[in-house]
């Protein structure tokens, strides 16, 4: 058995310890096949002309560093010449080939094969054919935002004057491909039209110049009261398929919910309250969240608040009496300290 | 079938043809984009790796300055080239290319102290964002330029003909809608072609997936002259392996903010190629490159498909990591980096020739039809170069727009070119896939018109594609009917623009006898600046074509020998 105690904890950040623990680093995805292995191919195939969608079964010869996109067009010089993808560049740069990979979004020029796949097309995305989705909802999202740079000043000539530091955030997002493989693993993007969430990828284009110190913060606003950004629930789903590696929710969407928090309040006032709540009491207290965010019309909803009292998820001596709990110092100062930093 | 009118439309929405739209809608013409791919994400624009600095910008010396038209016209044209345009070209750059960019917002990277971050040397480069990836920044600010100004553009849209007015001049193009399967026409004044410099017509090639020669085959059917089609380039270090990669470059550029780039090694381990030492001009090295692999493959220590190696092993990581993205495919093969080389391979890259224009107004030899960018056969690829074309041709053709008609539908045309692309659907063929006969016209043009070729292997070469024609074309069949997203559809269009390119490709390489920079025949070995220091011009005629040889006027930098053996021509 092995002791568990001895083995040193992996030095990863906490979105890539699963895994690391399950030894699914690049080098093993490199080298798990050697050159002729058959690879057991699954696609979604699906045509909005006839009925229905179906698997097809495939079986592919591994070739040397092979990609998921080499396996597709395999597949379609070698046995079903019909299979719809869509790619242009093959190599990470015009985002047009994401599909997913075993149930996770993947760019399939970038990613390499797995000896069992099951490929299908991109979720949240009206499909085509096979694995080619309608790109026209995220393009229309992305358009509203108007995404360019209106200067407040006259353009002082070239070079202006900008530092890396004003543009750091916005740099990172200037890495997006738009292949939307953030958009279709985005739990809130699935729950369809329950939300108004423009969804992360749309969020990242708008990040690019919403985040720029030299466009206008009043364009920003308009945009950002469509974006519907507080329905993002900061599940880091879309970061950890990002094939660029943006970190799309500390360096995009957070950023960007601190600029609504200063030039659209109303649409914060939920996410500040439980943020003050929880430094001040050092826990979430509901009753207390419905209060600030609904006030007294909390009270017309009588039912449900008897059957919070009852399941003891609300207690209102506690809420009115400002009770806190031991952490409240702890949490204050850490969530201070993430106010303060950059 | 939709049929549309506007005043100009532009096939292509890459880098030139984004700008001439831009600017046509500027001066008030209805412009239209039809895009074979996605608008600014397919093309050769978003490969732009890094953005070079001309005349005195960012300031540049006066030896920087003419150290880039050096490079311009000897390195990266071999002398053929106008050398007066590439004066415009450059100025041009400096004035307005930067400013403007920069003012629509596109980022140069910066260092925390606010300095644009340059590679050092003889030539110097700036990025978008980072090098290596400077055309994904660059060409998405093109499209939301365009959504912006609200022009329209159709995607995923391919061109199949050229239309024609009663006295043969070009005035709309009909298109097939690759994802919906319908067919449309788009009635126009003029047309510009920008179809871009590179075509996936080798087996190992840059050009992507939508790239097939189209703009060649296309202008040629209207009778448009040719020029210098035969003047490939090639990318030397390529990833050689998985085979989607056979575009992702080992950069042997200089690194921003670094003295080092890449360095290149033989089978049997030893370096035959580092920019500082073996590249007097240390940027953009890839005739010099393919020269040195060249004679290791002669010594018989590197194939021109593999077995050599290139990386970063003599630099720190940091260094590297700190503005470019030249660690990404090594980590993302699970090698360690910088330690580990990567195997590469040549990849046929941009064609420097194509369709003969007038440069001062993008005209073709045929009315109507304008070309920008690096379609045209006026010079080899750089991003700058492609968007300076995008201006001209929108000068001009708004110029010219009084003396050009609304093309009237022409119905024969749009009859005879339906019932082909409806042939090519429903034809009960043999069952050969259209992509196996691609594959077929690219193996042929890597063995017998690669980089090194002569005219035993390129008459074969003829044969063989002529085989193909009659053999293998009548058995092409598309095994799916169906029209929606039908890829396999427009691979068997594709697959007739390809061999037509080929075709034009041989005979003009066929004609230039002699070796010039990656020109390379093995029967013809010589640079031979007495006889072809001239265009090599493609005319069509009523019963095939003919050549013409055209010098090229040197008022500003002259070769200084006549003859030398084109491997000791050091550039």
């Amino acid at each position: 058995m092995v002791d568990i105690a001895a083995e040193p904890a992996p030095r990863v950040g906490a979105r890539r310890l699963g895994r690391v623990e399950r030894h699914d680093s690049l080098e093993a995805r490199n080298s798990q096949l050697a050159i002729g292995d058959p690879i057991a191919v699954r696609i979604r195939r699906f045509d909005s002309e006839a009925v229905g969608a179906s698997y097809q079964d495939f079986q592919v010869p591994y070739q040397k560093w092979m990609r998921v996109l080499d396996a597709l067009n395999w597949i379609a010089e070698n046995t079903s010449s019909d299979l719809a993808f869509r790619w242009f560049c093959g190599s990470k740069m015009c985002g047009s080939c994401a599909v997913r990979m075993n149930g996770r979004e993947v760019l399939a020029c970038w990613e390499a094969v797995e000896p069992d796949m099951t490929i299908e097309p991109l979720r949240n995305l009206p499909v085509i054919r096979d694995l080619v989705v309608d790109r026209t909802p995220y393009e229309r999202k992305v358009a509203s935002f108007e995404p360019w740079i209106a200067r407040t000043a006259l353009y002082p000539g070239f070079p202006e004057p900008l530092t890396h530091k004003e543009m750091k955030d916005a740099s990172k997002t200037l890495d997006c491909i738009s292949c939307m493989s953030c958009f279709s693993a985005c739990p809130v993007v699935g729950l369809g039209d329950l939300t108004d969430f423009a969804g992360p990828a749309p969020l990242v284009q708008l990040a690019q110049t919403g985040l720029d110190p030299r466009s206008d913060p009043g364009k920003l606003k308009r945009a950002l009261e469509r974006s519907g950004i507080f329905h993002c629930i900061s599940c880091y789903k879309c970061e950890e398929v990002c094939p660029a590696g943006i970190p799309i929710v500390s360096r995009a969407i957070e950023p960007l919910k601190a600029k609504a928090a200063q030039l659209v309040p109303e649409m914060a006032r939920h996410s500040q309250a439980l943020r003050s709540i929880v430094a001040f009491r050092g826990r979430v207290d509901p009753g207390a969240l419905v209060l600030r965010v609904q006030g007294f019309r909390a009270l017309r909803n009588l039912p449900r608040i008897l059957r919070m009292l009852v399941r003891r998820k609300i207690n209102p001596l506690k809420t009115l009496l400002g009770i806190k709990t031991a952490a409240a110092g702890a949490a204050s100062r850490l969530l201070d300290r993430e106010a303060r930093s950059p | 079938m939709q049929v549309l009118s506007t005043d100009v439309v532009i096939v292509g929405g890459g880098a030139a043809g984004c700008y001439a739209a831009i600017n046509l809608n500027k001066k008030g013409v209805k412009t239209l984009i039809i895009c074979k791919g996605l608008v600014g994400k397919s093309g050769a624009s978003i490969f732009a790796g890094n953005l070079v600095v001309s005349g005195k910008l960012l300031g540049n010396t006066d030896e920087q300055a003419r150290n880039t038209a050096e490079f311009l016209i000897k390195y990266h044209n071999q002398f053929l080239i106008d050398q007066r345009w590439a004066r415009r070209c450059g100025e041009w750059i400096e004035q307005v290319y930067y400013p403007e960019l920069e003012e629509a917002g596109l980022y140069f990277r910066r260092d925390d102290a606010g300095e644009v971050v340059t590679s050092p040397g003889k030539i110097r480069s700036v990025a978008a964002n980072v090098q290596g990836n400077s055309g994904v920044p660059f060409m998405d600010l093109r499209r939301k330029q365009l959504i912006r100004a609200g022009i329209a553009f159709l995607e995923e849209t391919a061109v199949t003909a050229l239309l024609r007015r009663p006295d043969d001049s070009v005035g709309g193009v009909f298109a097939l809608n690759c994802l919906t399967g319908e067919y449309c026409v788009i009635l126009a004044r003029a047309v510009i072609l920008a179809t871009g410099y590179s075509d996936r017509l080798h087996a190992r090639s840059t050009g992507t997936r939508e790239m097939s020669g189209d703009g060649i085959a296309l202008a040629w059917r209207v009778g448009a002259t040719l020029v210098n089609l035969e003047m490939q380039w090639w990318h030397t270090n390529d990833v050689a392996a998985p085979p989607t990669w056979q575009r992702m470059q080992v950069y042997p550029n200089p690194m921003l903010g670094s003295e080092k780039s890449a360095r290149m090694v033989n089978s049997a381990g030893e370096e035959f190629f580092n920019q500082q030492r073996d590249d007097p001009l240390a940027y953009g090295p890839y005739t010099v490159q393919l020269k040195a692999l060249a004679k290791q493959v002669h010594a018989g220590k590197a194939r021109y498909d593999g077995g050599y190696y290139a990386g970063f092993d003599h630099c720190d990581p940091h260094e590297v990591d700190a503005y470019t993205t030249y660690g990404k495919s090594f980590r993302q093969l699970g090698l360690r980096f910088p330690e580990d080389l990567v195997e590469t391979a040549v990849s046929a890259h941009y064609r420097q020739g194509g369709i003969d224009v007038d440069t001062e107004t993008m005209r073709s030899s045929v009315p109507g039809l304008y070309v920008a960018g690096g379609l045209g056969g006026h010079s080899n690829g750089l991003i700058a170069l492609a968007t300076y074309d995008g201006k001209m041709v929108a000068d001009a053709v708004a110029e010219d727009l009084c003396k050009l008609e609304l093309c009237e539908l022409p119905n024969a045309q749009v009859e005879v070119e339906r019932d082909r692309l409806e042939r090519l659907l429903l034809a009960p063929g043999d069952g050969v896939a259209p992509a196996h006969v691609k594959n077929r016209v690219r193996s042929i043009m890597w063995e017998k018109v690669g980089v090194e070729k002569d005219a035993a292997g390129m008459n074969s070469a003829l044969e063989d594609l002529q085989r193909l024609r009659i053999e293998l074309l009548p058995r092409m069949q598309v095994s799916n009917k169906v029209r929606r997203a039908n890829f396999e559809w427009l691979d068997a269009i594709d697959v007739i623009n390809m061999i037509d390119a080929c075709e034009l490709i041989i005979h003009a390489s066929l004609e230039r006898e002699e070796s010039r920079g990656p020109f390379m025949r093995r029967d013809f070995p010589w640079m031979d600046n007495v006889q072809w220091l001239a265009a090599n011009v493609m005319k069509k005629t009523d019963n095939g074509f003919h050549f013409e040889k055209r010098p090229y006027e040197l008022p500003f930098l002259t070769p200084d020998f006549q003859m030398r053996r084109n491997l000791d021509v050091p550039w």
